[in-house]
């Protein structure tokens, strides 16, 4: 009994003294720099529903280029939603989003904000921004089918999105859970194009026929890597970065309804916006300024090996770039005025928005 | 009006009511302990008629399908093996019954969504298995039946101490009594101790089940959805009150658990009898070397092949520069807020104990059921009632490190009153009087008299505190601010995205602090 009770009282005395010399840190890190008129701000908050792969990086060079301090919360989809619990006690600065839909939703939520004259800002098109510069897109994704070589040649699998409902390719490909951004602005598109009632059967239908509902296009990359399925409804990039891998790399790619009178590829996009009533809005200008020079938007895109929207900006090696095929004609600011009612009309249909 | 306060107020506290001070003190904690739960609760009822009505249309009857058929099937497997093991353990002469006996808990250090983890890695579609077999297993990981073994195989060690405490503590009289009428081993096992063990089975499965309903690491990462893991998905869609109202059914299944429990133990018709002696044990014979055989595969099933992967992934990890300064980081930061919950808890335990142990009555009763409310309940529902709550009356606490912390205490805090509670049964009330007529106020008894000898007591709670919330995942996912992750996160995040060597040194400092409680709770049992 005394060893362990001596074992305990080690313990204790190891966290009570890894608690002491935390409390200064602590201080700093709960109250957030208030220096009211002070020209260099020193802090910056970033939630950011990316992959934390492709933003860490991004945000690092930020603090080595302009000496603002980050704290970024990784928090996926649930950032939305964050944001809009928070509204009444803003804690971001910056949101960083995977989907042009989210953020132009947040924007008509009244939760961003225009952050006025930005330098750099005309290098965007106006397409790919919010009506008052509150988001600006910098990414480009497309929905294409990624196969496995060792399994199915580029005939054996749909050149139409509309085919993927098609009973020969039963049980062969992946998708994504319906409440994916990237599915649900996919589906977005769709409903641009058939309407409602075609979608919903579509969607329905396109549920019994996948072999599989996966959490994130990560998973679908992998396992269409791995052979467990020949080919999966995914964004260009996780394409990109399956090339990239060691194992498992032998994959192709499909950029669906390309042929006269298609609806084109569905693109998306990924950005950032400025949260209104942030702590720190001189330093969320200084990162829209900052991460709109050409360097930057390089970086941005190359992270995550998707197509920088400006035309300026060179884009990966093995990526098409954005002219060179037929994009769906939808403004992607559409997204955001019917991002929920997609996710109702996918519910509906059938096709869970979580994994169950 | 007066005089009918005074009547209920004495009749509340048994006719003794403590000091004025101590009782606001100890209602205080207690309310705090209760309130995110209880926030939740109010939440839904402005969840509206429709919203009701569509979740319990379409949502709960397949959640609670999903959640009660795993929690059911979960139960099954870890009665089944902890009572053999138990009783192999205790009443056979099974060789190496020493070492057993506390080896076959250790899967309790191993938190249920780091054992998924080691699993996806041998038994994944990508796994080891794979490698060696050239195919994956014929069932997936990722199914009701990856759920299943993950959770039985983590969860097991509950009925196999509870079981094996009764056993060694059971009198033997019945079993010899039925053995000299001729009844053979088997027969004495099947008819007798069985039978004498039920409540202590129930006990252990209860945990099991209790434990099932709140999980949300394993079965999230083994992709199974139950109630807890859809109420922490529903946060990433626009519709915080349909989690209210999903959180809202989930207590009330919790609840029935809890009250069935209550039911049985009123009902349990054996108690201990005769002194506990050196047992003269079951003979297995030929069948020795089997339960070997069976003992170890358990073992090796539960603790060394998890143990073994993490060893292996956190080797690769550390060769890779893993142990960075951001790791670091990562476990002061979890050393800040399960150091902080701990020390909370220490002293917000003492009142509610203090004032059950010493006015024990209707009023002391009531404080104590809830100052449980968030351990009986699942982590992510504590949560929720915190963002909430948070959001709207703690702006000051919301979205810092404490928060975290406020959430550890209000889920573990009865760990602490538990280890405290048992102390104080220790020190004589006489001692409490003599400190009082020599002047000392109530509080000052506490403080000055109580607390230098229930320090035992209050250390290891502490200690418990501490070791839970290290392990802690969906609050602290739920409520971490900004640029600050734990490793409990880290373990989390990594492995989702399949980066095995950044999760594994993260999830083994977890592990090798949660096998320092053990050792207390292997003396209690």
């Amino acid at each position: 009994m005394s060893r362990s009770r001596l074992s305990i009282v080690l313990l204790l005395g190891i966290f009570l003294l890894a608690s002491a010399a935390l409390a200064g840190c602590t201080g700093r890190d709960s109250t957030p720099a208030e220096a009211p008129e002070v020209s260099t701000p020193e802090s910056l908050v970033v939630y950011s529903s990316r992959n934390e792969k492709f933003v860490d990086p991004l945000l690092e060079k930020f603090t080595a280029d302009t000496g603002i301090e980050v704290s970024v919360l990784h928090a996926g989809d649930a950032v939305v939603n964050k944001l809009k619990e928070e509204a009444g006690n803003v804690q971001a600065d910056i949101v960083i989003a995977n989907d042009i839909g989210a953020l132009e939703y947040l924007r008509l939520e009244g939760l961003l904000a225009s952050p006025g004259e930005v330098e750099g800002i005309e290098s965007i098109n106006a397409g790919y921004r919010a009506s008052d510069d509150s988001w600006i897109a910098l990414s480009a994704r497309t929905r294409v089918l990624m196969y496995n070589k060792d399994l199915v040649s580029e005939e054996e699998i749909p050149s139409r999105i509309e085919d993927l409902t098609d009973p020969a390719y039963g049980g062969m490909f992946a998708i994504t859970r319906g409440g994916n951004s990237g599915m649900i602005g996919h589906v977005s598109a769709l409903r641009y194009e058939w309407g409602d009632e075609r979608t919903e059967e579509w969607i329905a239908a396109l549920k019994e026929n996948a072999g599989a509902i996966m959490e994130g296009h990560g998973d679908i990359r992998r396992a269409v890597g791995a052979g467990e399925f020949a080919f999966g409804l995914v964004n260009n990039y996780y394409y990109h970065q399956q090339l990239a891998e060691p194992t498992g790399n032998n994959v192709g790619v499909v950029y669906p309804d390309q042929g006269p009178g298609e609806m084109g590829a569905v693109v998306n996009g990924a950005g950032v916006g400025m949260v209104a009533g942030g702590p720190n809005p001189e330093a969320a200008r200084v990162f829209l300024e900052w991460v709109l020079l050409p360097e930057n938007q390089r970086e941005f895109s190359w992270a995550s090996l998707e197509v920088p929207i400006n035309p300026e900006i060179e884009a990966v090696p093995e990526a098409r770039p954005i002219s060179d095929y037929v994009v769906h004609a939808m403004p992607l600011r559409e997204l955001g005025t019917v991002w929920e009612d997609t996710r109702t009309l996918i519910e509906r249909a059938g096709l869970d928005l979580e994994l169950k | 009006m007066k005089a009918t306060l005074a009547r209920i107020r004495a009749r509340a506290w048994n006719g003794q009511p403590p000091d004025g001070r101590l009782s606001v003190v100890a209602a205080l904690i207690a309310i705090v302990m209760a309130m995110p739960v209880a926030y939740v609760v109010w939440r839904s009822a402005f969840a509206g008629v429709d919203r009701w009505a569509r979740l319990l249309d379409t949502r709960v009857p397949g959640l609670l399908w999903s959640t009660v058929s795993l929690a059911v099937g979960v139960t099954a497997i870890a009665v089944a093996l902890g009572v053999a093991l138990a009783w192999l353990v205790h009443r056979t002469d099974l060789p190496g019954q020493r070492i057993w006996r506390w080896t076959l808990a250790l899967p309790l250090a191993i938190p249920p969504y780091v054992g998924a983890i080691a699993y996806i890695v041998v038994l994944g579609p990508r796994g080891w298995v794979r490698d060696w077999l050239g195919a994956p297993p014929p069932v997936s990981i990722y199914s009701f039946a990856g759920a299943l073994f993950v959770l039985a195989v983590f969860t097991y060690p509950y009925v196999f101490l509870v079981t094996g405490a009764a056993l060694s503590r059971m009198g033997r009289a019945h079993e010899e009594a039925a053995r000299s009428l001729g009844l053979g081993p088997l027969g004495v096992l099947r008819r007798i101790t069985l039978p004498m063990l039920r409540s202590a089975i129930g006990a252990g499965a209860v945990l099991v089940i209790l434990y099932v309903l709140s999980d949300f690491g394993a079965v999230a990462t083994l992709r199974y959805t139950t109630f807890t893991s859809a109420i922490y998905y529903q946060m990433g869609g626009f519709d915080t009150l349909s989690a209210t109202v999903l959180s809202v059914v989930l207590i009330a299944l919790t609840l029935l658990v809890l009250g069935a429990e209550t039911f049985g133990r009123r009902r349990a018709r054996f108690h201990p009898s005769g002194a506990p002696r050196p047992a003269d044990l079951v003979e297995l014979g030929g069948w020795r070397w089997t339960a070997l055989g069976f003992v170890v595969a358990v073992l090796t099933i539960s603790v060394l092949l998890p143990v073994g992967v993490l060893v292996y992934w956190s080797v690769i990890g550390v060769a890779e520069g893993a142990l960075d300064a951001r790791f670091w980081g990562y476990a002061l930061n979890t050393a800040q807020v399960a150091g902080g919950a701990a020390l909370v808890s220490m002293v917000a335990a003492l009142p509610v104990v203090y004032l059950r142990s010493r006015h024990a009555s209707l009023a002391s009763a009531a404080l104590e059921r809830l100052a449980y409310a968030g351990y009986a309940l699942p982590g992510v529902i504590v949560a929720l009632g915190l963002i909430f709550f948070g959001i709207r009356y703690l702006p000051w606490l919301y979205n810092t490190a404490g928060m975290i912390s406020l959430a550890y205490v209000v889920r573990f805090l009865p760990q602490a009153m538990q280890s405290t509670g048992s102390s104080l049964a220790l020190v004589s009330p006489r001692i409490d009087e003599a400190a009082r007529v020599s002047g000392l106020s109530p509080l000052a008894v506490i403080a000055r008299v109580i607390t230098p000898l229930v320090r035992p007591g209050l250390l290891a709670g502490g200690a418990l505190v501490f070791v839970s919330s290290i392990k802690e995942l969906p609050a602290t996912l739920l409520l971490r601010p900004a640029g600050f992750d734990t490793l409990a996160v880290r373990v989390w995040v990594e492995a989702s995205e399949s980066v095995y060597y950044l999760a594994a040194p993260a999830a083994l400092v977890i592990v090798a602090f949660s096998v320092l409680p053990l050792k207390w709770l292997l003396d209690r049992y």
